[in-house]
């Protein structure tokens, strides 16, 4: 059975001032599919989330959610598409004078109608999935990194998002620490009726849950496949990134 | 020739610089007008604790500060009234003196610096921080609009401390300034009450309001806006700084405007 287009990229060509850039990226990612997106450095792996979601908006190319130009939102609808993406950033973004608890809430209490008994509820199974319970008063100045990632992850799936944007999540986690989050996301990953991109370093580590991986190299997609695809490494570029080799068609800056 | 295209370019410079300020200023203001359209979205619950946060910070942790400056101020005002106006034959006017200088000039205006100075400087530093965190980006990502979560609850609660606070500033420099001056004159209470009150009209109340409301509403919006300039981590004392000094002048500016306005 078909399922539904959720996001569409179309000939994306964008550079920012950080050397970060993609050119003609096309791709697209149907509800219940996850893809992980990744690069060396520089590759234009980074612009993809803050394109998808919006915070960019000088761009050639486009994307549509759910059949609609993203460009075309006005201001209210911007805000109400931001609603319906989750948003694991790089360095988390945790609102730094709440606690983890109020962190973790605050999109509900903005955007949601849930009742404050309900939104409380809500949370607490949030937060008891990830392991939270006792650091929920803490801020985040206190918390660990992996408790400052589920923290982040809690928020970003609050709203019970159609699409999850993580972005160099476990870049800095302790291997060991940071598995309670990747269980999690496995569960996330695994339901049909919501989709993930994950923008990382270390493809490898989200393979039990992916369905499709895209490799960026200098702003171009250089590897695009299936789970086997990934794995079978017949690609030089995968390959070459794979074994963190300098010798290969990928030149290091 | 040279010489006076190199004397000009200084003040040139600072007057386009002046005005390109200006117009972002009025581009940060029609962001937050933008903003309102989203406000039916906004639920009040989740402005609740910023509103009652900074309504403590700004109004209630600011109480000592303006009792002792309001009481310092009162009773300097009523010691020099009462020793020197006898000398001009014009001791009945300690009142009208007492509702001219403190009700109508340096209640609102001495509680507006003192807001800047605590809460306007706290409010750029903390905007600023905010951004360099990337927490500001982080609000925009959860769909959330900054410009309404960020400023108006500030603006509410700004409106709401400064006009509790120059209400309690004007009583305390009239009686508590009362009680002090004791010590160096007699007046009777009886006496400094009437008088209070044959000087006060309804304009004094009237404005004393909307002092309070044009305050509330520019002192978190310029600190506001000064807290969202920076682009790095050093830039943040630079802004802090501006908002402030900036705030401040503006602030004479205004009262002497509503006083020509209302008074002349």
């Amino acid at each position: 059975m078909d399922r539904e287009e959720l996001l569409s990229v179309r000939s994306l060509c964008f550079a920012d001032e950080g050397g970060a850039a993609c050119r003609d990226v096309s791709f697209s990612l149907a509800r219940g599919e996850n893809l992980v997106v990744f690069g060396p450095e520089g590759a234009g792996a980074e612009v993809i989330c803050p394109l998808i979601a919006g915070t960019v908006v000088s761009f050639e190319g486009e994307i549509f959610f759910k059949g609609r130009s993203v460009e075309s939102y006005d201001y209210v609808e911007r805000h109400n598409y931001r609603k319906e993406l989750g948003y694991l950033q790089k360095n988390y973004g945790l609102i730094n004078n709440m606690s983890a608890e109020e962190n973790v809430a605050l999109p509900l209490r903005y955007h949601s109608r849930l009742s404050s008994g309900e939104i409380d509820a809500h949370i607490d199974r949030l937060i008891g999935e990830l392991g939270l319970e006792h650091c929920r008063s803490l801020r985040p100045v206190s918390l660990t990194g992996s408790e400052t990632l589920r923290t982040a992850y809690c928020r970003a799936i609050a709203l019970d998002p159609d699409l999850l944007l993580i972005e160099h999540a476990l870049e800095g986690q302790c291997l060991l620490n940071s598995q309670q989050f990747l269980k999690a996301l496995g569960r996330w990953c695994r339901r049909d009726d919501r989709s993930v991109i994950v923008v990382t370093y270390e493809p490898e580590r989200f393979v039990d849950f992916t369905d499709r991986f895209m490799m960026l190299y200098e702003g171009d997609i250089v590897f695009s496949g299936s789970r086997d695809d990934f794995l079978a490494r017949r690609n030089e570029y995968l390959d070459q990134y794979m074994r963190s080799s300098l010798d290969g068609p990928m030149k290091v800056r | 020739m040279l010489k006076i295209e190199s004397a000009l370019r200084t003040p040139v410079r600072k007057i386009t610089s002046f005005l390109e300020g200006m117009r972002n200023f009025y581009r940060f203001v029609e962001s937050i007008v933008t903003s309102f359209r989203s406000i039916r979205y906004l639920r009040f619950r989740s402005i609740y604790s910023i509103v009652v946060n900074q309504t403590r910070f700004t109004g209630v942790d600011a109480l000592p500060i303006i009792i002792s400056i309001a009481l310092l101020l009162g009773a300097t005002t009523i010691i020099q009234a009462t020793k020197n106006f006898p000398k001009f034959g014009i001791e009945g006017f300690i009142g009208n003196l007492l509702v001219i200088i403190i009700a109508r000039e340096m209640g609102p205006l001495a509680t507006a610096m003192i807001v800047v100075s605590r809460s306007g400087s706290a409010i750029a530093a903390e905007i600023a921080t905010q951004k360099q965190n990337r927490e500001i980006l982080s609000l925009e990502l959860m769909g959330i609009d900054t410009k309404l979560y960020i400023v108006f609850p500030r603006i509410l609660a700004s409106i709401l401390a400064i006009f509790s606070l120059i209400v309690i500033f004007d009583i305390t420099a009239f009686f508590g300034g009362y009680l002090i001056s004791l010590s160096t004159v007699y007046i009777p209470a009886g006496v400094f009450v009437q008088t209070l009150l044959d000087a006060f009209s309804f304009s004094d109340l009237a404005i004393t309001v909307l002092k309070s409301l044009i305050y509330g509403i520019l002192i978190p919006l310029i600190c506001c806006y000064y807290g969202f300039m920076p682009e790095s981590d050093f830039q943040i004392p630079i802004f802090v700084s501006r908002a402030v000094v900036r705030t401040l002048v503006i602030l004479f500016v205004i009262n002497a405007f509503i006083s020509a306005l209302f008074y002349f």
